[in-house]
């Protein structure tokens, strides 16, 4: 009982990755969802949305708590993860070995995108209208737009089929049949969160016009 | 020889436990319902490589010829799987008549030569989740109660393993840089816990499943329900191991005091 052993760190791994950063991700694509209202507006939506959440009380806090420390945790194990597997995909091409070998690529990408996100969105702007600003500018090069959308994507899949794996870690879906069904909802998610996640990216950079980007 | 067709074969070799592999080619005359291990047994009595020299007999292990025993597992065109259980024309109705077959030791065990490898690490981690029915106790356990016959049947379908390794040949995270112990063994828990006997050390079963190179460093990419030739369901009882696991840690935490249990 007293020997060492990663089950905890392990476990806890895999919980914070739902709670909160899967939420957080969730929450995220709703509020940035709010480009997307209003037809012409949607930059004003989205601007206020901005002003609100820099606005709140203790969001500092909430940063640092709900967001910073768990992706930290998360990613620095998650790092050593990545490491530890021996990927042998060119042998053994079954579908459940490509999602477990996309996983580890998405964590990869999903670090890059992290780090470059963060610092743009986070760090190097702080009043929101500049934040939009330098977001719109930067998406609006079509070379950067396929960068962060590649980096969307990355997380969007570690994410639904994160969903997945955690089911089958925490024991809940154990027979074939669960566990099949349970792939197939998280493709689903993968789909519907990709879509959702280009569209918002495609508004901000001018790409599908009528929303009031445009004219950044 | 009358018959003229061959069975061509590559095999990779390695002379010692340090020494580097290589790899050499045999031609062994073909006859029908041959398997891998009677192909070895050609090279055996004529070990002559393609180039007509000499060289030291091909090692490999086998024993009880009908696939319940293990040690005969190797790669076969890249596949873990047992040797004698490998037959040539059946093989051959998959890659085409004379295709030459690749032999190889499986990369996830120790060498010892040739196709020969050191399998006893799972025999200690078995030992280490303590995959048996204590029986020898300070007082008669006598029959004891029988098993449920619902449980009974998938309990049965683990009992088939052999330790042959093939789940863990495909495993992409037992590797030496993880000291895990391995998708066979954690079923292998489950068919113990459920035993009505092997249920009485349930506890000290899942405390070893969740030490260092336990049920945690399984990633769900579910290579070893696809090779192992027992068709044993290994991820359903992973699954299943996951959550007692967890059920466990929860209540090993809230009964814990200075008495230990
Ligand atoms: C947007 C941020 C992220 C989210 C929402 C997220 C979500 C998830 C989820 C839900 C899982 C499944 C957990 C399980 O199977 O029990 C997971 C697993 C994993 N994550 Fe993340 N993750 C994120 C970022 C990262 C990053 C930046 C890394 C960096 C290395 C990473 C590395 C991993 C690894 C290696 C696994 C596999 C764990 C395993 O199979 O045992 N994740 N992630
Ligand atoms: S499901 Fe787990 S034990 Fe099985 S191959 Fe994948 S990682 Fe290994
Ligand atoms: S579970 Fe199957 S593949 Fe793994 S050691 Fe046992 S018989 Fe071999
Ligand atoms: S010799 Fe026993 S399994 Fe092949």
């Amino acid at each position: 009982m007293n020997e060492k052993s990663n089950f905890l760190i392990r476990r806890i791994h895999s919980l914070l990755a739902i709670i909160p950063v899967g939420l957080f991700l969730c929450v995220h694509l709703c509020l940035n969802s709010a480009s997307l209202l209003g037809g012409e507006d949607g930059y004003t939506w989205y601007l206020n949305v901005i002003k609100f959440m820099k606005s709140a009380p203790l969001v500092w806090a909430a940063e640092l708590i709900i967001i910073a420390i768990p992706i930290l945790v998360h990613m620095i194990y998650g790092l050593w993860i990545v490491y530890v597997a021996k990927n042998n995909v060119l042998n053994y091409r079954y579908g459940n070995n490509w999602a477990f070998y996309l996983q580890r690529i998405t964590a990869l990408v999903a670090t890059a995108f992290l780090v470059v996100h963060v610092i743009l969105q986070r760090f190097l702007e702080h009043e929101p209208g500049a934040v939009l600003e330098s977001l719109a500018l930067t998406l609006q090069n079509p070379l950067y737009f396929i960068l962060y959308a590649i980096g969307f994507l990355a997380v969007a899949w570690h994410f639904t089929n994160g969903l997945f794996t955690f089911l089958i870690s925490w024991g809940v879906t154990v027979g074939d049949h669960s566990q099949k069904v349970c792939r197939v909802i998280s493709l689903g998610l993968f789909v519907v969160f990709a879509c959702w996640g280009i569209a918002i990216l495609s508004v901000i950079g001018g790409f599908i016009p009528g929303f009031g980007f445009e004219n950044i | 020889m009358a018959n003229d067709k061959v069975i061509s074969l590559r095999i990779k070799r390695q002379d010692g436990p340090k020494t580097a592999p290589y790899w050499e080619e045999f031609h062994i005359p073909y006859k029908p319902n041959m398997n891998v291990v009677s192909v070895l047994m050609e090279v055996r009595k004529n070990p002559v490589n393609l180039q007509g020299k000499a060289v030291n007999p091909v090692v490999w292990e086998c024993n009880c010829l009908e696939e319940v025993c293990g040690a005969c597992t190797m790669l076969i065109n890249g596949v873990p799987r047992q040797s004698c259980a490998a037959l040539i024309d059946k093989i051959y109705e998959q890659t085409g008549f004379g295709k030459q077959i690749t032999l190889a030791p499986l990369t996830k065990f120790p060498i010892i030569r040739d196709l020969m490898v050191d399998r006893q690490r799972m025999f200690e981690n078995l030992k280490r989740v303590k995959a048996w029915v204590n029986v020898d106790g300070s007082w008669a356990i006598n029959r004891g109660p029988r098993f449920a016959d619902r449980e009974q049947r998938w309990a049965y379908a683990i009992s088939r393993c052999m330790t042959c390794g093939c789940c863990q040949e495909a495993c992409p995270n037992v590797s030496n840089k993880s000291k895990f112990i391995g998708p066979s063994h954690i079923a292998q828990v489950r068919l113990f816990n459920t035993h009505p006997i092997g249920e009485m050390q349930k506890e000290e079963r899942l405390n070893a499943l969740m030490l260092e190179g336990g049920i945690q460093e399984c990633g769900n990419a579910q290579n070893c329900r696809q090779v192992c030739p027992k068709e044993i369901p290994l991820t359903k009882h992973i699954a299943a191991m996951n959550k007692e696991t967890i059920k466990y840690a929860f209540r090993r935490w809230r009964y814990k005091d200075s008495s230990g249990q």
